[in-house]
């Protein structure tokens, strides 16, 4: 456990630290993973880059294209933020279900990307949303769409050199539906088993757009624009949304672990997506 | 790679704990938990699952619950961190640690401390939370003898502190 700590007070300072450092370095946030991670002995990194004095990390910041959110944002924070729960309460729904309060009094939702914990809940909603990530080094800023950022098993786009600094997520048409389904197969302050993100904007009658992503039960959360299409133009019958259902049932590769089997995991996505589906149709939300 | 692995330095780090600022020297990547139980003799956070899930380790940052075992002491330096020894004032229990001994909320009491700062915690938001919020908010407090039922009447009771 012998490491460098370092506490840059400034972004160019932080920038700097992970330009030199890169390779060896790890980013310290909230500490939820990281602290853990060391403490358990799973990373054993020379420099520990603490990002914690960097100001002006952690905004809420509504803009007309639409929300952008800083990466020391704590997901407590993000639950209770009234613009949140007003423009996108599926994101501020999956940030109110991980663990318990005092991790989402830590975690933040930067360090939460970066981790890239396929039994988590933000990415999943992020993803339904169609979340950026503008990720930031010595080299210059590049804005990575989630779906690319997000690149498999605890891993991401990130290069060694490169800070999370921003996490924008576009306007949503108004008047959209959306929900976060999580599913724990232990206890209430679990991980998911499977999550379910899904948005849908609806004309007279019909369904106009439908984003359902479907996290927790694969290595990195999914859409499946083929199957969300179903939707589009169409009412959501009982019918059609058991066929969207069983699309994302079984299109997604499901992964095995404590929390249910590769083929439990299927059915639990049918259940979950069915679920969903039928609340944004009900207007429950 | 032929860079010398640097050593684990120590720091010298003010924190203020319980109202009295503390100047301490201390590992740079240890954890709050051990700083509190080591160097200042705050044994009520106690050490269990290490990985955030159960609570015994619960403190007060600035008034927030967190896990002092995910948590360096370094990133808490200047903030103010509240324990179990600091809620009692001039000889007199916090009305929360009266309320849990009134209604006998614990067995062998070693989640006390973490579950009595977490209802502090809970009371500074929701000034009279129904049970689904204290349910949910002290969830991630596990009481391994099962006395959630007396917890919850002990907390119920403490509503009455807030009128």
């Amino acid at each position: 456990m012998n490491y460098e700590l370092l506490q840059p007070d400034s972004l160019s300072g932080a920038m700097e630290a992970l330009a030199q450092h890169g390779d060896e370095a790890k980013v310290l946030a909230g500490g939820t993973a990281v602290v853990l991670m060391l403490q358990q002995k799973l990373i054993a990194p020379t420099v520990l880059v603490s990002i914690g004095r960097v100001p002006d990390l952690d905004h809420i910041r509504t803009e007309p294209d639409g929300l952008h959110i800083g990466p020391l944002t704590i997901l407590r924070d993000m639950e209770r933020s009234s613009v949140i729960q007003r423009r996108f309460p599926l994101l501020a729904q999956a940030c109110g279900e991980v663990g318990n309060v005092r991790i989402r009094n830590q975690a933040t939702l930067g360090g939460n990307l970066a981790e890239a914990d396929y039994a988590s809940d933000p990415p999943t909603a992020l993803l339904a949303l169609g979340a950026q990530v503008t990720a930031t080094s010595v080299r210059g800023a590049r804005t990575i769409p989630l779906e690319d950022f997000l690149v498999g098993f605890y891993t991401t786009d990130l290069e060694p050199d490169e800070l999370i600094t921003d996490i924008f997520i576009p306007a949503s048409t108004p008047g959209s539906r959306m929900t976060y389904l999580k599913y724990k197969s232990r206890s209430s302050e679990d991980r998911p088993c499977t999550g379910v993100a899904a948005i849908a904007a609806f004309g007279a009658k019909t369904c106009t757009d439908l984003r359902v992503a479907v996290g927790a039960a694969c290595e990195v959360p999914q859409r499946l624009p083929a199957v969300e299409s179903l939707a589009r133009g169409q009412a959501l019958t009982d019918e059609l949304i058991g066929e969207i259902a069983a699309g994302y049932a079984d299109s997604i590769e499901t992964l095995e672990d404590i929390r249910g089997s590769a083929r439990y995991r299927t059915q639990m996505i049918r259940v979950h997506v069915y679920r969903a589906l039928e609340e944004l149709r009900n207007g429950h939300r | 790679m032929n860079k010398a692995k640097p050593m684990m330095s120590n720091r010298t780090l003010t924190l203020q704990v319980n109202g009295q600022p503390q100047t301490l020297e201390v590992p740079s990547g240890q954890i709050l938990l051990e700083t509190l139980r080591e160097a200042l003799d705050l044994v009520g956070a106690r050490n269990s699952c290490g990985i955030g899930m159960c609570g015994t380790c619960t403190v007060l940052v600035d008034g927030m619950a967190i896990s002092s075992c995910l948590t360096l002491t370094a990133q808490v330096e200047g903030k103010h961190i509240t324990t179990i020894e600091g809620l009692s004032q001039n000889g007199q229990l916090h009305p929360v640690q009266q309320a849990y001994i009134d209604h006998g909320a614990f067995q062998c009491a070693y989640c006390t401390p973490g579950l009595i700062l977490s209802t502090v915690a809970l009371l500074n938001e929701h000034v009279n939370p129904d049970d689904a919020t204290v349910r949910e908010y002290l969830a991630g407090n596990l009481c391994r003898c099962g006395s959630y039922v007396n917890i919850l009447n002990a907390v119920r009771a403490c509503h009455t502190i807030n009128d």
